[in-house]
């Protein structure tokens, strides 16, 4: 027997890959937008001007693609049980040493959320996109709303983003595998994520 | 990020609205000099024309209808960039020296260094910033090319009753306060450059009372922006005192030893 589960299948892997891909690329592209500061990450581009266009065409990849991805999941992803609830309460045993146990399937409370802000925000950032792209075609007041929501969600997005990022790799090892070869350890599954793990092997941990 | 704007050679214009006769001199003069194209206008019942400033038009004279006691008046308005001292624009847009303050301490633009964001046109508390065909900003530049070389602005050039006055700020305002005129943008948005003597309250000139940067702006500029930075060092801040701390969750040889033994 493998030691080994499949996690995430290829198409899955594909699209989530396509989504950090655009992400990145936003933010590079956008930072110079969103203050002189970081006028420097222009030269990326070759010029701000290079650098909206490329902004706006990413923009459209990561709206679609990142919509996808959580429709795709809707299921799992807005659905909490009680098993959930308890993860909840202990802050999923991310704040103390002792090894906690929880009975969490495919995906915890935590990415759940997670998944769920990335949709709404998402729409938000690209909703409020369009407004900006053509700022004389709608109401000032709707332009300007919208230059400061996008970039208050660019701010909380970025840092969903590094925690996404720290859990899934060092925080979490082994969780970075199902994303790059779609696999896990049968040992990862069992602990992370049981209820899942014995669904999908019909096995007993 | 910090202008700086020296308020004693500072120049600009007075308006003085209450000599204003409504002959649009000044628009015809700015259009001559800066070799700005017609814009096609129609006919609304006014003698207000054009209706709005247009990437072709940086100033214009607003036709204000007033009924007192039957009889209808005018009140006349020279609209354009109002060189503000704490200046939306240059505050939001993205490209250095596409917005930027002249010596006089005008607000004067480069089109080649616009790169079309139109940011501006959100952060202008008088929403005057104009795009044309070109896709590039275009406003009153207060004839930066004239000034520069020490002539009078074409529009107050033209204008044959001395509403438009240019000089030197400072000596503009001392002047008009002696002659008891009630001025509006002495101290606002820290100096407007085009103050005006008006005759009435401002909200009859369809200006606001206390011009300022749009809240939106303000609050992305100086509070998200700060505060993102903060949020962003923060994050990974916390990520790598949770590693040294709590710990990453490992997986203990026991759970793989099962995982990997099972028949």
């Amino acid at each position: 027997m493998s030691n080994y589960i499949e996690r995430f299948s290829t198409s899955e892997r594909v699209l989530h890959w396509i989504v950090t891909a655009s992400f990145f690329t936003l933010l590079l592209s956008g930072l110079g937008l969103y203050s002189r500061l970081f006028n420097g990450y222009f030269t990326f581009f070759g010029g701000g001007q290079n650098a909206i266009l490329i902004h706006k065409m990413c923009g459209v990849v990561f709206f679609f693609s990142s919509l996808y991805m959580y429709l795709n999941h809707k299921k799992d992803m807005s659905t909490f049980d009680t098993d959930d609830k308890e993860w909840v309460t202990k802050r999923g045993g991310y704040l103390s040493r002792d090894s906690a146990h929880f009975n969490i399937g495919k995906y915890n409370p935590g990415q759940k959320l997670f998944a769920i802000y990335v949709a709404a925000s998402t729409s938000v950032l690209g909703v409020t996109g369009v407004f900006i792209w053509m700022p004389t075609s709608f109401p000032r007041w709707l332009v300007q709303a919208s230059l400061l929501t996008h970039g208050l969600m660019f701010v909380a997005s970025i840092m969903f983003v590094i925690v996404h990022v720290y859990l899934a790799t060092i925080g979490n090892p082994g969780t970075l595998d199902s994303m790059l070869y779609g696999d896990v350890k049968r040992g990862w599954a069992k602990k992370h994520h049981p209820k899942w793990y014995k669904e999908t092997s019909g096995d007993n941990p | 990020m910090a202008d700086t704007i020296n308020q004693t050679t500072r120049k600009g214009f007075l308006v003085d609205t209450s000599r204003c006769i409504g002959c649009r001199s000044c628009q015809v003069a700015c259009k001559q000099w800066n070799k700005l194209e017609a814009d096609k206008t129609a006919n609304k019942g006014t003698f207000e024309n054009p209706r709005d400033l247009t990437p072709a038009l940086y100033n214009r004279i607003k036709f204000i209808e007033k009924e007192t006691s039957g009889e209808m008046s005018w009140l006349f308005f020279n609209e354009r960039c109002m060189h503000c001292g704490d200046a939306g624009c240059m505050k939001v847009c993205p490209s250095p020296g596409a917005l930027y303050r002249t010596k006089e301490g005008i607000v004067a633009y480069n089109k080649e260094k616009c790169i079309s964001c139109k940011y501006c046109v959100s952060a202008c508390p008088f929403n005057i910033p104009r795009y044309g065909a070109d896709d590039k900003v275009s406003k009153c530049h207060l004839c930066m090319d004239r000034i520069s070389g020490g002539m009078t602005p074409a529009c107050a050039k033209a204008c044959p009753t001395e509403t438009l006055k240019y000089g030197t700020r400072s000596e503009l305002i001392a002047k008009a306060k002696a002659a008891k005129k009630v001025l509006y943008g002495e101290d606002d948005l820290n100096g407007l450059g085009v103050v005006y003597a008006l005759e009435g309250p401002p909200e009859q000139y369809g200006l606001p009372a206390t011009p300022s940067i749009p809240l939106s702006i303000f609050l992305w500029k100086d509070v998200i922006k700060p505060l993102g930075i903060l949020g962003f060092w923060g994050s990974i801040g916390a990520m790598l005192l949770h590693y040294v701390t709590i710990g990453p969750k490992k997986i203990e040889e026991d759970d793989e030893g099962k995982g990997g033994s099972h028949e």
